[in-house]
């Protein structure tokens, strides 16, 4: 520890921490405009000049390391000068356009000429003029506005890893942009317009809707994947107009992806429904609650009296909060009577690892998932890690993803080939065969992290081969929605109940719907049309006795539905999410937009049937807490649940073996933005991926004569369908990914993972 | 002794019927309202918009004038338009919160609204106390020396 003395503050601080940091601790202001707590130390912009003590020069308060018993002014006279006339000559050429930019009340830039009290220009102020720049879908760019902080470039290259833009030309010319001003190649993560001080980088989706003085702001957690961001819900009356983020909160710093940064429009999307429906005689008539709610009772109790307990069922959608998965479990097991609750997450593999254990780890293997796209979180802590010099990241997919910038060692191929690596890597670790070196970094490494896809059978038995080899591993399931972990948790499985609890009698989605011991259905929000496994039962719901769906969206389910309530979103509901690491985060009511939770849904519904379930959310966790031993002592705002094992079940090696007959081979991808069920009814997202494209290589594409954008003909077996191309570099010869969650693609993914197709160009 | 001569003579009377007298060669003060129009001198009333060159009103949508605004009365939308440009999408004032206190004019930096001297704000209904954009931009018209 050193002692300095700031402004005659005397404070300790940590030998290495820098001027700002030790200010920060004594309580002493500095004006900063480049500096951002999650970026290294750049010193761009001079606004944080401060005087040593004993020191001719100047100091950048970011910039410089504190030395022992270092006197620092940040106040006098001459600062203050030197100061103002910074901001100054940043003025000249920043067109004072702030009734009309959207950064107006929020911009640093505003802030500071207002702090060093600047009220006119001595030099000849010449602002610039260029057009926007919309060839972005989410960011709206303007250079003019632009006060070369670098916080972008930055971000791009630190953070994500992209290196989209740069600094282009010298001096006076520099500007923020691309080589050879070629249309952004990027993510479209949104971190670089999440830094922008001024308003060079403006959100396209919220971009003049409103102002920030005219916001409040609510902490809650993202509702897309399973990564558990901190999220800041921004709002006005009952509509959401921005979703923010603060390096503060939550496992996250402060970083976001497209799909939590721009796809929240869907919760003031115009295709929400907002009044119950009761299907009479083949359609649809709207209802009240109350009445919707009486007619399901109504139903459920007489084939209840008819069939028995065990013909009703529930299905549980992984987007629900613990609190209400926790409920639906109750109100199967203890209203109906039945242990026929379901839902289509994997049992088998619990987390283990943290954020701090993949950014920390000194050895990582991504195991056949592109967490880039389907975790883009944890993604961004795996090129934390990947980015460190003595760190070794493999990473075993079939087509190059954006890890391959950090990677170490990146392992493509048709996905039998991908296979194949990864079982010379297991022999690797046995022993011997051409894998051995990596085998024997990865298990002498001093925090060895496994990364992989929880859904795929054989990727577990991979999974758990490596956990049995390799004692100090530590595996990172990635899992795919909100609450993925947290209605596994709460006992939404035939197979354990809450706080895994083996139950005795294990019934099968499958199995009881085909043999028609199923009778009625109440499903929560869960859409199997969508889910490869389960897209063939279509027939068999819609022939059910009964089926009620409740649902955000008229879904595809819920058209077959006799009831249909639409239910609230992530956004208009208190609760608790348990994310991929196990950790149990708060989320917060910000809006109301007149619709009923799946918790109220469900306490009305079993009072109806005569058993009071608790409504309150304090109550169910209360409740939680007492029933969930799991859940017994955790914090319910970013505590981790221990988990009883990590990897549990007998996996079978089953080979990959194509369906179909064809020249190309078509794996499951995820595309970009997109997870199936939520992501489509955002508009904004939807104009990067408007429907599922096929991505296939430059080489194959020239052969077949397509483009970018073009249509293609997919034949597998007797199925023909259209769809878009997207050439993608880093996809192996003779291999095409498709995404298996949208429903023009999940019942071609139900003949099996992987396929054999021909593809056609699509002429017209 | 003056005030014996006053006494006797009444002069003030006298004196008083000549003020009476200069008065009715005068022109009248009192105004006919509401036949006639009062002439009025620095007043803040219904309020009007600037327009540029091309006729278009000067509003830009900053939000400003809904944020000084201590009768909250203003309601503005804005959004994206087509090619990127910020657009109003709706302004309206409620006159019969309106407190006419000229907050909105100070705090405007486009020079866009106004006050004019306008105080007709008489109505039969309530919906009609509630004026937009349109009708702002023409009651520029209505503002003398325009």
């Amino acid at each position: 520890m050193v002692t300095v003395k700031i402004d005659g503050r005397e404070v300790q601080v940590e030998p290495n921490s820098t001027i700002l940091q030790a200010a920060e601790k004594a309580g002493v202001h500095i004006p900063v405009l480049c500096h951002h707590k999650t970026l290294n130390p750049f010193g761009a912009c001079r606004v944080c000049l401060v005087e040593v003590v004993g020191n001719p020069k100047l100091m950048t308060a970011c910039t410089t390391p504190v030395t022992d018993k270092m006197e620092i002014v940040t106040q006098n006279e001459k600062l203050q000068k030197l100061r103002r006339t910074v901001i100054e000559l940043l003025l000249i050429n920043h067109p004072l356009d702030c009734p009309v930019c959207d950064k107006g009340g929020d911009c640093m830039l505003q802030d500071l000429t207002f702090e060093v009290g600047l009220t006119n220009v001595r030099f000849d102020p010449k602002p610039n003029d260029t057009p926007f720049d919309h060839t972005n879908p989410f960011i709206e760019r303007d250079i003019d506005r632009c006060v070369l902080c670098g916080k972008c470039v930055r971000i791009c290259d630190e953070v994500v890893n992209i290196q989209a833009i740069s600094f282009i030309n010298r001096g006076t010319e520099t500007y923020i942009g691309t080589s050879f001003d070629q249309p952004w190649n990027c993510e479209y993560c949104g971190q670089c317009m999440s830094v922008c001080p001024v308003g060079s980088l403006n959100n396209r989706v919220y971009l003049f809707k409103n102002r920030p003085w005219n916001l409040e702001k609510t902490e809650s957690v993202c509702g897309f994947c399973s990564c558990g961001c901190s999220i800041i819900v921004e709002h006005e009356d009952n509509e959401v107009y921005k979703i923010s983020e603060d390096p503060d909160l939550g496992v996250n710093h402060g970083f976001l992806c497209a799909k939590g940064r721009f796809g929240y429009e869907l919760i003031n999307s115009p295709e929400r429904e907002k009044t119950p429906k009761i299907k009479k005689s083949g359609e649809f008539s709207e209802s009240s609650i109350e009445e919707a709610i009486e007619y399901v009772a109504a139903k459920i109790g007489e084939i209840k009296g008819k069939y028995g307990a065990d013909s009703i069922g529930v299905l549980v959608s992984p987007r629900v909060t613990n609190e209400e998965a926790f409920l639906a479990q109750k109100f199967a097991r203890e209203v109906i009577g039945s242990n026929n609750v379901f839902s289509f997450e994997t049992v088998n593999a619990l987390p283990e690892g943290t954020y701090e254990d993949v950014e920390n780890s000194d050895n990582l293997i991504v195991l056949n998932i592109d967490v880039t796209e389907s975790n883009p979180v944890l993604g961004y802590a795996i090129r934390r890690m990947g980015r460190k010099e003595e760190t070794t990241l493999s990473v075993f997919y079939p087509k190059v993803t954006s890890l391959k910038r950090v990677a170490t060692n990146f392992f493509t191929g048709k996905p039998s080939e991908v296979y194949e690596k990864i079982e010379n890597f297991i022999n690797g670790l046995k022993g011997d065969g051409e894998f051995k070196d990596l085998a024997d970094s990865f298990k002498g490494a001093k925090k060895p992290v496994l990364v992989y896809n929880p859904y795929d059978e054989l990727d577990l038995y991979y999974a758990n081969e490596i956990k049995t080899l390799v004692n100090n591993v530590i595996t990172v399931p990635c899992r795919l929605k909100n609450n993925s972990q947290g209605i596994v948790d709460m006992g939404c499985t035939p197979y354990y109940k809450p706080g895994y609890v083996k139950t005795e009698a294990q019934a099968d989605f499958r199995k009881v719907l085909e043999d028609g011991s199923l009778r009625a259905l109440v499903i929560l929000g869960e859409n199997p049309l969508l889910h490869p496994e389960y897209s063939d039962l279509g027939d068999i719901l819609g022939k059910l006795d009964f089926l009620a769906v409740t649902d955000p969206f008229m879904s595809e389910v819920a058209e077959l539905s006799e009831v249909y309530i639409p239910v609230s979103l992530f956004a208009e509901k208190d609760g608790t999410f348990t994310n991929f690491e196990g950790r149990v985060q708060s989320l917060n009511k910000t809006v109301d937009n007149g619709v009923i939770s799946d918790l109220e849904f469900l306490a009305l519904l079993s009072a109806r049937l005569g058993v009071n379930l608790p409504k309150g959310i304090d109550e169910v966790q209360d409740l939680i807490r007492k029933e969930v031993p799991l859940y017994n002592d955790v914090d319910f705002n970013g505590g981790t649940v221990k988990y009883p094992f990590v990897l549990d079940g007998a996996f079978a090696l089953k080979k990959v073996s194509p369906k179909g007959k064809g020249k190309f081979k078509v794996f499951p991808g995820s595309l970009r933005l997109h997870s199936g069920s939520f992501t489509r009814r955002s508009q904004d997202l939807s104009r990067v991926y408007a429907e599922p494209a096929v991505e296939i290589n430059p080489t194959d594409a020239s052969k077949l004569n397509v483009g970018d954008g073009d249509y293609i003909i997919l034949k597998f077996e007797d199925t023909t369908r259209k769809f878009r191309v997207a050439v993608v570099k880093g996809m192996p010869d003779g291999v095409v990914s498709l995404p298996n969650d949208f429903k023009e693609t999940a019942d071609l993914f139900h003949k099996g993972k992987y396929l054999k197709v021909d593809l056609v160009k699509h002429n017209g | 002794m003056k005030n014996i001569f006053d006494t006797i003579f009444f002069t003030e009377i006298f004196q008083g019927l000549g003020v009476t007298l200069k008065h009715m060669f005068k022109k009248p003060v009192t105004v006919r309202y509401p036949y006639e129009e009062s002439p009025i001198y620095k007043f803040r009333g219904i309020h009007y918009m600037n327009v540029d060159e091309r006729g278009v009103s000067k509003c830009v949508g900053c939000y400003l004038c809904e944020k000084v605004c201590p009768a909250e009365c203003i309601h503005i939308e804005t959004d994206a338009g087509p090619n990127g440009e910020r657009l109003v999408r709706k302004f309206e004032i409620d006159l019969s919160r309106c407190i006419y206190c000229g907050f909105c004019e100070e705090a405007c930096p486009k020079d866009a609204i106004h006050m004019s001297d306008r105080y007709d704000t008489v109505d039969s209904t309530r919906d009609n106390y509630i004026i937009n954009m349109r009708y702002m931009v023409e009651n520029r018209k209505n503002v003398k020396g325009e």
